[in-house]
């Protein structure tokens, strides 16, 4: 028997060392460097970020690089399985003792450190953004654990597909697009979902009765305000509570929900991060359907013309805190993705054959 | 017994029955070929040997071992040699068969020493540090049959190995696959070069669309007319010679002599005395096609016929 560590570390390796003699993956690597070089360059200027410290620097690479990340890895993974078949060298690696699980896992982390290398290259820029200051530690660390945890499932849904569809070609191409189903389409449903699902608001408005007051618009002395009846309007409002899963399974929205929050005095995010984080879970909340706006109240408690003030209104940081943390939500459904690709693969890679779908091929 | 066991196996693929009813023994340290046209279901037997494609019924067992319930144990003792040259690209032979020898659980060192062995064996030691794809289709053929070999297994599936050997390389293989029967493997080779598996084969399987003929068929076959290839010296003699025999009608002349059909090895030797006898200088006189090749030309004009 050979063990599952040892087995697998041998189809990484097997993988590994194949892919470094290449020359594409090296012009891949350095084309890769040169597109965030370039997106680094450019933010500097536009931030003007040698002043304002380096959040948006920071954020802005991040995305980058996962927007990389995600297009490059289709590309690494999306072939593993069904190219070595093409080539004839999956079966003779099935006749060995190496089990087909050892073979699905071993591609699999042959493919995400394969697409970590981009993610390390990627480092110099994000220390940059460290550098001129105002990212926090914790920002960093599980911005680049999270970014490396999607690249890694990415590319389980890469070999995963790749040990499911018959042709190498065709698999990339779905991998291809459930990456951008996941960036895309998740915005897409969020949005048409959302204004799908309306609901009703009845907004009532009690004005205060601007006729009755004196000449210089007060009360007169020793009079009740006086108060309009209770206007109703009805109006639709888009339900994001309903669909706010879509947004959540979104890789971007996950990265950046995932970065601790950090929050000003006024309680206002500091950084793009906190920003989309903030947006993401306020649409948890169901819409108040039942709003009304008192005039009259307020005229009582704070005189003429006051208002609400401070305070009444929620501040993005409590919004933050009272919600779930949709990253958790989103990272599990990509994480539940990604190990159902490779079950998948282990299942219909398994040898010996019983069910042989119709136009694949054994060796 | 050990070696190789096939009992009524058939598969299919949606509709194609592929094989139908396969039934055959290899007994240890016997060479047995297996034998049929293009499509006969030779792969499709193989790949079931191999541990690859389980039968949708039938039994096999590979050293004692079922490949669909104890794959692992069949692996082990197991070599299979495709007949899809695949091999990893930008490794190098030795890398190849070192990768090859740890998927079967050698340690690194041993490994490597069985991969020095292999090259040897398989007289790649020029070549030993090149990329694979560099190889040539001969070359890959010899890779292929020493990756087959890297564990030592003592059942052996080949499929159409001397294909893309030069005549040098097939001779060295008919002497490997020799000796290794010697040392009480059990080989299975599939091939279309009949006078090949002729010198190596102890025994023949032959597979007709996908079924295996029945030993008495083979039987029948064998004692079936063939041919029979005379020279001399003097053709005009021969031919006269001949219709003296009464083989005057049946006997094809051309100029290599003449081709004449006879029932069995009796006959054959009554008509080389009397060619003799009647002064013929015969310098040749042998079967035109060898055993295997008669008995699948004989068994393939029956499944037409039927």
């Amino acid at each position: 028997m050979i063990g599952f560590f040892q087995g697998m570390w041998l189809i990484v390796a097997l993988d590994l060392k194949q892919r470094v003699r290449g020359v594409a993956w090296y012009v891949l690597l350095g084309v890769f460097v040169l597109l965030v070089t370039i997106v680094t360059v450019l933010v500097v200027i536009a931030t003007n970020a040698w002043d304002s410290g380096g959040g948006a620097v920071f954020s802005t690479v991040v995305f980058f690089v996962l927007l990389l990340g995600t297009l490059v890895s289709p590309a690494l993974s999306g072939n593993a399985i069904n190219g070595e078949r093409e080539a004839g060298t999956l079966a003779t690696t099935q006749v060995t003792l190496v089990t087909t699980a050892q073979l699905v896992v071993g591609k699999w982390l042959a493919a995400w450190i394969t697409a970590l290398a981009f993610l390390v290259a990627s480092v110099p820029f994000l220390v940059f953004g460290v550098v001129l200051g105002e990212v926090s530690a914790s920002t960093i660390a599980v911005s680049l654990v999270v970014l490396a945890v999607e690249v890694g499932v990415i590319a389980a849904i890469g070999v995963g597909l790749s040990g499911v569809i018959a042709r190498p070609l065709f698999s990339v191409v779905v991998t291809y697009l459930v990456v951008a189903a996941l960036s895309i389409g998740t915005l897409i449903a969020f949005a048409l979902g959302g204004a799908a699902m309306q609901s009703t608001v009845h907004s009532t408005y009690i004005s205060v009765d601007y006729e009755a007051l004196d000449d210089s618009g007060q009360i007169p002395d020793g009079d009740e305000v006086p108060c309009l009846a209770p206007v109703v309007s009805e109006y639709p409002t888009p339900r994001w509570d309903y669909v706010w899963g879509f947004l959540a399974a979104n890789p971007y929205v996950v990265v950046a929900d995932a970065s601790p929050g950090t929050f000003d005095e006024h309680g206002s995010p500091r950084d793009l991060f906190g920003w989309i984080a903030v947006g993401v879970r306020q649409a948890q909340h169901a819409p108040d359907l039942e709003t009304t706006y008192d005039e009259c109240a307020d005229w009582r408690k704070y005189g003429a013309y006051g208002y609400g003030g401070p305070g009444e209104g929620e501040t993005p940081k409590e919004v933050y805190e009272r919600s779930v943390p949709s990253w958790f939500v989103g990272l599990s459904i990509h994480v539940l993705l990604g190990a159902g690709a490779l079950a998948w693969a282990w299942r219909r890679t398994e040898v010996p054959v019983k069910r042989l779908a119709p136009g694949s091929r054994i060796a | 017994m050990a070696g190789i066991t096939v009992t009524g196996v058939a598969r299919s693929f949606g509709e194609v029955h592929a094989v139908r009813d396969a039934s055959f023994e290899v007994a240890p340290g016997s060479v047995a070929g297996l034998i049929g046209p293009n499509g006969a279901g030779k792969t499709t037997l193989l790949l079931m040997l191999a541990t690859l494609l389980a039968p949708d019924a039938g039994t096999i067992r590979i050293a004692g071992y079922d490949p669909v319930t104890e794959p692992h144990q069949v692996r082990r003792r197991m070599g299979w040699m495709p007949d899809v040259l695949g091999s990893w690209p930008t490794l190098s032979v030795r890398a190849a068969l070192t990768t090859s020898a740890r998927m079967y659980g050698m340690g690194a060192d041993e490994a490597s020493a069985r991969a020095q062995q292999l090259v040897e064996l398989v007289d790649l030691v020029p070549l030993a540090e090149q990329a694979t794809r560099v190889l040539s289709r001969g070359q890959k053929q010899r890779l292929s049959l020493a990756r087959a070999l890297v564990h030592d297994p003592e059942v052996l599936l080949l499929d159409e190995p001397a294909s893309g050997l030069d005549p040098a390389a097939r001779a060295e293989l008919r002497e490997l696959v020799r000796r290794l029967a010697g040392e009480g493997k059990t080989i299975l080779v599939s091939s279309h070069v009949l006078a090949e598996l002729e010198e190596m084969a102890d025994s023949a399987v032959y597979l007709a669309a996908g079924a295996t003929a029945a030993p008495e068929e083979v039987a029948r076959a064998g004692r079936s007319a063939r041919h029979w290839r005379i020279r001399s010296l003097d053709a005009e003699r021969l031919v006269s010679a001949l219709g003296d025999a009464g083989f005057g009608e049946v006997a094809v002349v051309d100029r290599f002599g003449a081709v004449v059909p006879l029932t069995s090895e009796p006959d054959a030797a009554q008509l080389l005395a009397h060619l003799i006898g009647s002064g013929v200088p015969v310098s040749s006189f042998a079967p035109a096609v060898g055993d295997l090749e008669h008995v699948f030309h004989d068994l393939n004009r029956a499944g037409d016929d039927a």
